[in-house]
Order: structure tokens, then C-alpha cells, then sequence
């Protein structure tokens, strides 16, 4: 029998921008998981490559500026080396950025831990002295391209030799104030690292002490405490700085002598495409018009060629069904039965892929746009606006993906760095116009208005989902429901041609999340529709006696004024499980047959109207409602999601009936 | 005379070197982690829409989004600002540091004798167009507010 391969544990880390992804794309391909990072929600991604006779599992650290950590993001990142110290580090780093990079190298390098550092060679016309920066850090240093794949053989068999020979020739030695050298070398003699941490060089972990008081069970279990906290009093006071920036400030002259001596220039010559191209795309007058201009474009693309593939797909799982239907071993079975298979599990299967094509084109243009540093632009340009509703810049990319689908944009709200920021964007986020909710727009709009009307009407939705989002920031705002806000800096990275290895990978990867979080949640969803309008057993099917009927005249009184028939207050309950079968319980209520006629038949245009706002505002779907709950550890915070949102629609939609009936409209 | 960046006038082209970090201890941590460091020359490249959040440049190189309180915390003195600035006073000689425009506008302003390391004093800039005293030339230059826009210039010691 062949030997089961060794595993291990490699840990690919860097600052943000530096073409990491890119890399862990390259390296692993498509063999990637991801999750959470135990107790935070921070995306925790993991993928496997052999490599000779080992099974290399490449774990993907967020980015990360040092190992003192200020953001959610470093927190994992440092909770993991002390924790669950890897085998070998991988570092990347920036030759265009070279500076700022070697901050966390020079600490991760300190660290005594094997490791090796690829260069990403992100411009060409800068020479990097690879040897020399070896030397200094003490580690083997490998040009490569992330981009186009170059120097990759000589990086895994770098990693290989590394692997059989984990031996540091030497840990370099950053030169510090003399009393904070001084303390780590005292506390480091008092620790006697087990464990994880005994590969671990104890200078490093002396250090990791003095600059985070936190930090203490997971490095000592002896009593350091008083002894960490005199040597931090007397070093805070001779330097007059916390300890934190007075290792920065060793670290980064150390990375400025570096960087001259590996490049022989001072700091990086700026980048004057960058610059051009930033004149237009950031101008202080062009730039929203401009800008705005782009996610118009975007999400014409996306719906332009989203849509006619959805329509296909419809087309194909009826004929899929007429076929199955006349096939002997299912026309034989109950009608009983087959009204569930058809209605209630192969309806959410279609509703499931009709999904795919919106949900995949949305992610290849945000990945675009992602991956070539517009989205941080696209902040800056933003900043100003969303602090306004006591947001960031940031935030704003978050309420942006909320117009794919609400349940990644929740999730996604890790990637902003104060409590405040997240909070307030997951109760915004419910207002925008995601594309379950777009799909039903589309369908009601082509019907109730003219081929000229529907699009502006769809445009005064999405207007209405700004406006609502505004006023609601404003009042969560003035009501300081979540504390302060928090300082706004954020890198602004170059620009970069997106490369089609990551787009493809972010696409799958989210496709395969929807798919997972959703298929059992929506035909679940369509199942219970199809019981609520099939039972009681002895009344016609989606009748106003069944469960359904009644659960919806219940609740008549309180739809009455906003122009919502009770057969549609039951679809906007089954709503509440996912937007996307809508449709089919209007479909389904109204008694079947030519779903079109019956909506002309049944509902007016202002009432149409109504619905919609309605749809737009109350709560997304239960996936929505879980993400939220999951994202904010908070029940409080959810049920107040949830009242929000039908506060808001309900006011909503009764302003815009009302107003409508007094203007005339019908 | 030198002033920190909180007291003088944020626009593109405003340089500044960092003396220390300001007493915002989360704001400081992460600049001095991005190295951000007393030392470092910040220079604003550009004010976003609507004017509050700034694009700095660290030391001419890579740049960051920062808004215009935290920016004006730090302990930063201004070496160098464009001519239209407002802070520029009258009759006070002071030095072109750089010409911030393209080629074109370099070779226009090499033109008119206008280069690098020039000493200049400002006349007058009431009048739409600016009126440029070159010192060492003894020659009197006259430019428009776009123009002056992008020239740098830098305070002169004593």
C-alpha cells in the first residue's frame, strides 16, 4: 500500500493588496473551502496542492497591516500564529509597495518560524535585489508573478526544501529602544513556551507581550501579569508612545534601509498611469456622475444578459416537466402526489436555477471591479455621502452587493472594521433592491405597464431604495443606536487588470454558497406554500379556505388601505421565506391558468405599484433574517431588522396608495 | 515660520511632514502600522467629491483615503502648498518645489522661465490672474489660477 501522504499546514499571509489571492488562486485552483474562522465572522478559506511526497493545506490569512492588532481581520491572524503556529509561512509582498509590505514581514520573520517570502513582481521595471533581501530577513525569497504564474515551480520547490529543512539559518534582529530591548530580553527568559509556541523564538513572543495586554493565557499561564505591566509603564513613559507604534516605528526604518538597499531608491516612484487614469475616474466634479454611470452600465449587463438565460431556463424545466408529466411511472401516482412534486419540489427547483445566470453575472462584474481597484475608488468617492448616515466609504460596497442578493452583502459586512459600521449597514442593507425582488418587478411591471412604462418604473424603484436607505441611515443616525463611529483610512491600491483564473474561482465559489445556503431554505419554502394552499384536504386548492386564504383575510384589515388584496398578503407571507417565490404563490392563489391574465384581471396598476414598494421594504427572506442574526450575534438587533422593515413598507406603501388614489390614479 | 496642516488650508498639492502621530491612540496604531511614521513626508493628492475624505500620498509613493479631521489630528508640519493656496502670503519669497502638471504644462512654464528651485514672491491675486515675482530674474510673470494650481512651493527659511 502507497504511504498516506504528510500533510501540512502552510499559512499564506500578507497586507492587503499585494496580490495574495491572486497567488492562492494560482496555487490551489479550485480545491478550496471555505468557512469562518471559529467564535469571528471572517471568511476563512483553505485550499489543498501536493506537493511530492506532501499534501499541502495553504490556509489563506485576511490581510493584515502587523500582528498588534486593530481590525477583526489582524485579530484572526494573530490568534492564529499563537494558537495554531503553521509549519511554514508564506509571505507575499509587493515589489511596487515594497515598503509598506516588509512591516509584516520583517515581524512574521522575527517570529523564528519557518517561512519564505515570494516578491510578486508587479512592475516590471523595478529591480528588486533578491539575495540581499534574503540575507537581511533570513529566509529563502522568491521573485514571482501572481499574475502570470512566473517563478511558481521555483516557489514550491523553495517551499519544498523548506519543508524537509525547516531549520532558520538565523532570525533577524530589529533594532529597538534600549529599554524595550532590555524588557523582552528579561520577559523573554521568564517564558517557557509549550506547545504550539516552543518553535517559536521566545524574543518575539516576549515582544507579542509587551506590545498586546490581552495576550497573556495564550502565551503563559505563569504569573507575568504585574511584571508585563510595570516593564509597559516604564517603556510607554520613557518613549512617550504606546508600545504598539515604537515597534512600528523599529520595524519600519528597518524596512526604509531595506528598501534602499534592495532597490536603490528611496521610497517608490509613483505611478503615473495610476495617475491619469485617477485625474478622470476620482475628478472632484466627474468622478460620481462617472462612477454612477458604471454600476448603471453594470446592472443593465447584468439584467440584459441575465434575464433572456432565465427566461431559457424557465422555458426548459417546463418542457423538462410537460415530458415527466406523461411519463408512465409518474402519471400513474396519485394526483395528490404529483401536484407535490410538480408544484411544491420541481417549482423550487427551477426558482433554485433560474437563480444561477443573475447570481454569476453579478459576481463576475463585482469581482471585475474588485479585483482592479475601482472598488476602493468607488469608496473614496462614496465617503463623503455615506458618512453623512454615519457610515464609511466602505460600507458602501456592502449596500452595492445588497443589489445582488442581500444574504452575501450581510455576510460581507466582516469586511468593515468598527462594530458601528456593521451594524448600521446590516439594517441598511434590507432595503436594497436585491434580484429576487428585481425578478418580480420585472414581471409585474411588463405586465401592468407599457413596454415604455416598465423600465421607469423599475428605475423609480431603485430610486425609492436610495431614498429609503438615506432617510433610514438618518434616523439610526440621530437615534445612536450603535455608539460612535469610527475613523476612516483606507489603502488605495493601483489599478490592475483583473486576471480570469480569480474571477472564474469568486464566481464558482459564491455560485456553490447560494447553492448550499439556498436550495434547502427556498424548496422548503415552496413546500410549505404548497401545503398552506392545499390543506385542509376537502377545500379547492389555494381557495380562501384553505390555511393560506385565511391567514391572508386574517390580516385584510391592516393591507386594506394599501391597496393589497388578501390573496396577495398571503404571497407576501410566503415572501417572507424567499422573494423568489412570489410569483408563484400569486400564481398559485389566484387559481392557476394564464398567470398574466390574472394579474391584469386582479390587481390595477397603482395596486401593482403598491405591492411592489411593499416587496421592496418589508423583510428580505429568512436567509436574510439568519445572516443577520449570525453577523451580529444579536437577537435584539435582528428583531429590530424585522420591525423596521415592516414599518417602513407598510408607511411606504400607504403614502403611495393614498396619494395615488387622490391624484386620480387607479 | 512653519504651521502644522491643522491650521492652514487642505488642497491638493499641500505637502507635510509628520512630527507625531496625534492622540487618537486606534487612528495612530493603524497609521504607524501602514508606516505612517513621524518622519514621512504626506503629501494630498486629491479631495474627494463633496470635499471631507482626502487621498494622501506617503512619501510620493502609494496613497491612502484618509477624511480631513483625522488628517488635521496629526501633528503635521507643511513644507510645501500649490500658489493658489490661501495661506500664501504676499511678498514672502519662497521656492518652486515642483511642477505637479503634465509635460506640456512643464514645458509651457519652462517657456515663461519658470523651473524647479526658483525663488518667486507673489505680487498680487486679486486680480483673476496671478502675479508672479521671480526674484533672482527680475522678471514679473502672470499666470492663471490653473496654472498656478499646479505649481509647489515651498517655504523659505529665514
Amino acid at each position: 500500500m502507497p504511504e498516506q501522504a504528510e500533510k501540512i499546514v502552510v499559512a499564506l499571509s500578507s497586507i492587503p493588496n499585494t496580490g495574495k489571492t491572486t497567488l492562492f488562486n494560482r496555487l490551489t485552483g479550485s480545491s478550496q473551502n471555505t468557512g469562518n474562522w471559529p467564535g469571528v465572522s471572517v471568511e476563512k478559506k483553505v485550499g489543498r496542492f501536493s506537493l511530492g511526497e506532501y499534501e499541502i493545506s495553504l490556509v489563506d490569512l485576511p490581510g493584515a497591516y502587523a500582528l498588534s492588532p486593530v481590525t477583526e481581520e489582524e485579530k484572526v491572524v494573530r490568534s492564529y500564529f499563537l494558537k495554531t503556529p503553521p509549519a511554514v509561512i508564506l509571505n507575499i509582498v509587493d515589489a511596487g509597495n515594497l515598503y509598506r509590505s516588509l512591516g509584516l514581514t520583517l515581524q512574521m520573520s522575527t517570529s523564528g518560524l519557518p517561512m519564505i517570502v515570494a516578491v510578486n513582481m508587479t512592475d516590471e521595471k523595478r529591480k528588486v535585489d533578491i539575495p540581499l533581501l534574503s540575507t537581511h530577513l533570513g529566509v529563502p525569497v522568491i521573485p514571482i508573478s501572481a499574475r502570470s504564474g512566473q517563478g511558481l515551480p521555483e516557489l514550491k520547490n523553495a517551499l519544498y526544501e523548506v519543508i524537509n529543512k525547516p531549520e532558520r539559518t538565523h532570525v533577524p534582529h530589529i533594532s529597538c529602544p534600549p529599554i524595550l530591548e532590555e524588557a523582552a530580553k528579561e520577559l523573554s527568559r521568564k517564558i517557557i513556551p509549550g506547545g504550539a509556541l516552543e518553535k517559536m523564538d521566545s524574543n518575539f513572543l516576549a515582544m507579542r507581550l509587551l506590545e498586546e495586554n490581552t495576550l497573556s493565557n495564550t502565551i503563559h499561564k505563569t504569573g507575568l501579569g504585574n511584571f508585563i505591566k510595570q516593564w509597559r509603564c516604564r517603556i510607554e513613559k520613557s518613549t512617550g508612545e504606546t508600545i504598539p507604534i515604537t515597534c512600528a516605528k523599529c520595524r519600519f526604518n528597518a524596512a526604509r534601509g531595506l528598501v534602499l538597499e534592495a532597490t536603490g531608491q528611496k521610497p517608490e516612484p509613483p505611478n503615473g498611469q495610476n495617475e491619469r487614469i485617477d485625474r478622470i475616474l476620482l475628478h472632484r466634479w466627474f468622478g460620481l456622475p462617472l462612477f454612477l454611470l458604471i454600476m448603471f452600465l453594470l446592472f443593465q449587463a447584468v439584467y440584459g444578459l441575465g434575464a433572456p438565460l432565465q427566461t431559457y431556463i424557465g422555458q426548459g424545466f417546463d418542457a423538462a416537466e410537460s415530458w415527466l408529466k406523461v411519463q408512465p411511472s409518474i402519471a400513474h401516482q396519485s394526483n395528490w402526489l404529483q401536484s407535490f412534486l410538480f408544484d411544491g419540489l420541481w417549482q423550487g427547483l427551477a426558482i433554485v436555477t433560474s437563480f444561477f445566470p443573475i447570481i454569476a453575472l453579478f459576481f463576475i462584474f463585482i469581482s471585475l471591479i474588485e479585483a482592479s481597484g475601482y472598488m476602493a475608488r468607488a469608496a473614496f468617492l462614496m465617503d463623503n455621502l455615506m458618512h453623512r448616515i454615519g457610515l464609511d466609504g466602505k460600507a458602501f460596497i456592502n449596500l452595492l452587493l445588497g443589489y445582488g442578493c442581500n444574504v452575501p452583502a450581510i455576510m460581507g459586512t466582516r469586511i468593515l472594521s468598527s462594530h458601528h459600521s456593521r451594524v448600521i449597514t446590516m439594517l441598511l442593507i434590507p432595503f436594497t433592491l436585491c434580484t429576487a425582488r428585481l425578478q418580480i418587478f420585472v414581471f409585474l411591471t411588463a405586465i401592468l405597464f407599457s413596454a415604455s412604462v416598465a423600465p421607469l418604473v423599475l428605475f423609480a424603484l431603485y430610486l425609492g431604495s436610495f431614498l429609503v436607505i438615506i432617510t433610514t441611515g438618518l434616523l439610526l443616525k440621530f437615534l445612536h443606536i450603535a455608539g460612535k463611529p469610527e475613523p476612516f483610512i483606507m489603502e488605495i491600491p493601483p489599478y490592475r487588470m483583473p486576471t480570469l483564473n480569480n474571477v472564474v474561482l469568486r464566481t464558482w465559489q459564491e455560485l456553490k454558497d447560494f447553492l448550499y445556503r439556498a436550495v434547502s431554505l427556498i424548496i422548503a419554502g415552496v413546500i410549505v406554500v404548497w401545503f398552506l394552499t392545499n390543506f385542509p384536504a376537502d377545500v379547492p386548492a389555494a381557495g380562501a379556505e384553505t390555511w393560506a386564504g385565511q391567514l391572508g383575510q386574517l390580516l385584510s384589515p391592516l393591507f386594506y388601505p394599501l391597496g393589497i388584496h388578501w390573496q396577495e398578503t398571503v404571497a407576501l407571507i410566503f415572501g417572507l421565506i424567499a422573494k423568489e417565490i412570489v410569483v408563484g404563490a400569486i400564481a398559485v392563489i389566484y387559481g392557476g391558468g394564464d398567470l398574466s391574465n390574472q394579474v391584469v384581471q386582479h390587481i390595477s396598476p397603482l395596486q401593482g405599484l403598491s405591492f411592489m414598494i411593499f416587496t421592496l421594504f418589508y423583510t428580505p427572506c429568512v436567509a436574510t433574517i439568519a445572516a443577520i442574526k449570525a453577523e451580529s450575534g444579536s437577537w435584539k438587533i435582528t428583531l429590530f431588522s424585522l420591525v423596521l422593515g415592516l414599518i417602513v413598507a407598510w408607511f411606504a406603501s400607504l403614502l403611495l396608495y393614498q396619494t395615488g388614489l387622490t391624484l386620480g390614479f387607479r | 515660520m512653519k504651521k502644522t496642516i491643522s491650521c492652514l488650508e487642505q488642497k491638493p498639492g499641500v505637502e507635510c511632514i509628520v512630527h507625531s502621530l496625534g492622540s487618537d491612540e486606534k487612528v495612530a496604531q493603524r497609521l504607524a502600522q501602514m508606516g505612517v511614521l513621524p518622519g514621512v513626508t504626506l503629501q494630498i493628492i486629491r479631495i474627494a467629491p463633496f470635499g471631507t475624505t482626502v487621498e494622501v500620498s506617503i512619501d510620493g509613493s502609494q496613497s491612502f483615503a484618509i477624511r480631513k479631521d483625522e488628517l488635521t489630528a496629526l501633528n503635521c508640519q507643511v513644507v510645501a502648498m500649490p500658489l493658489t493656496s490661501s495661506d500664501v502670503q504676499l511678498h514672502i519669497a519662497y521656492r518652486i518645489r515642483t511642477l505637479s502638471g503634465g509635460r506640456r504644462f512643464q514645458q509651457r512654464m519652462e517657456a515663461q522661465g519658470i523651473h524647479r528651485g526658483l525663488f518667486i514672491r507673489i505680487n498680487n491675486r486679486t486680480s483673476p490672474r496671478i502675479e508672479l515675482h521671480l526674484i533672482d530674474q527680475k522678471k514679473i510673470v502672470k499666470l492663471g489660477r490653473g496654472e498656478a494650481e499646479k505649481i509647489i512651493i515651498e517655504v523659505v527659511d529665514a
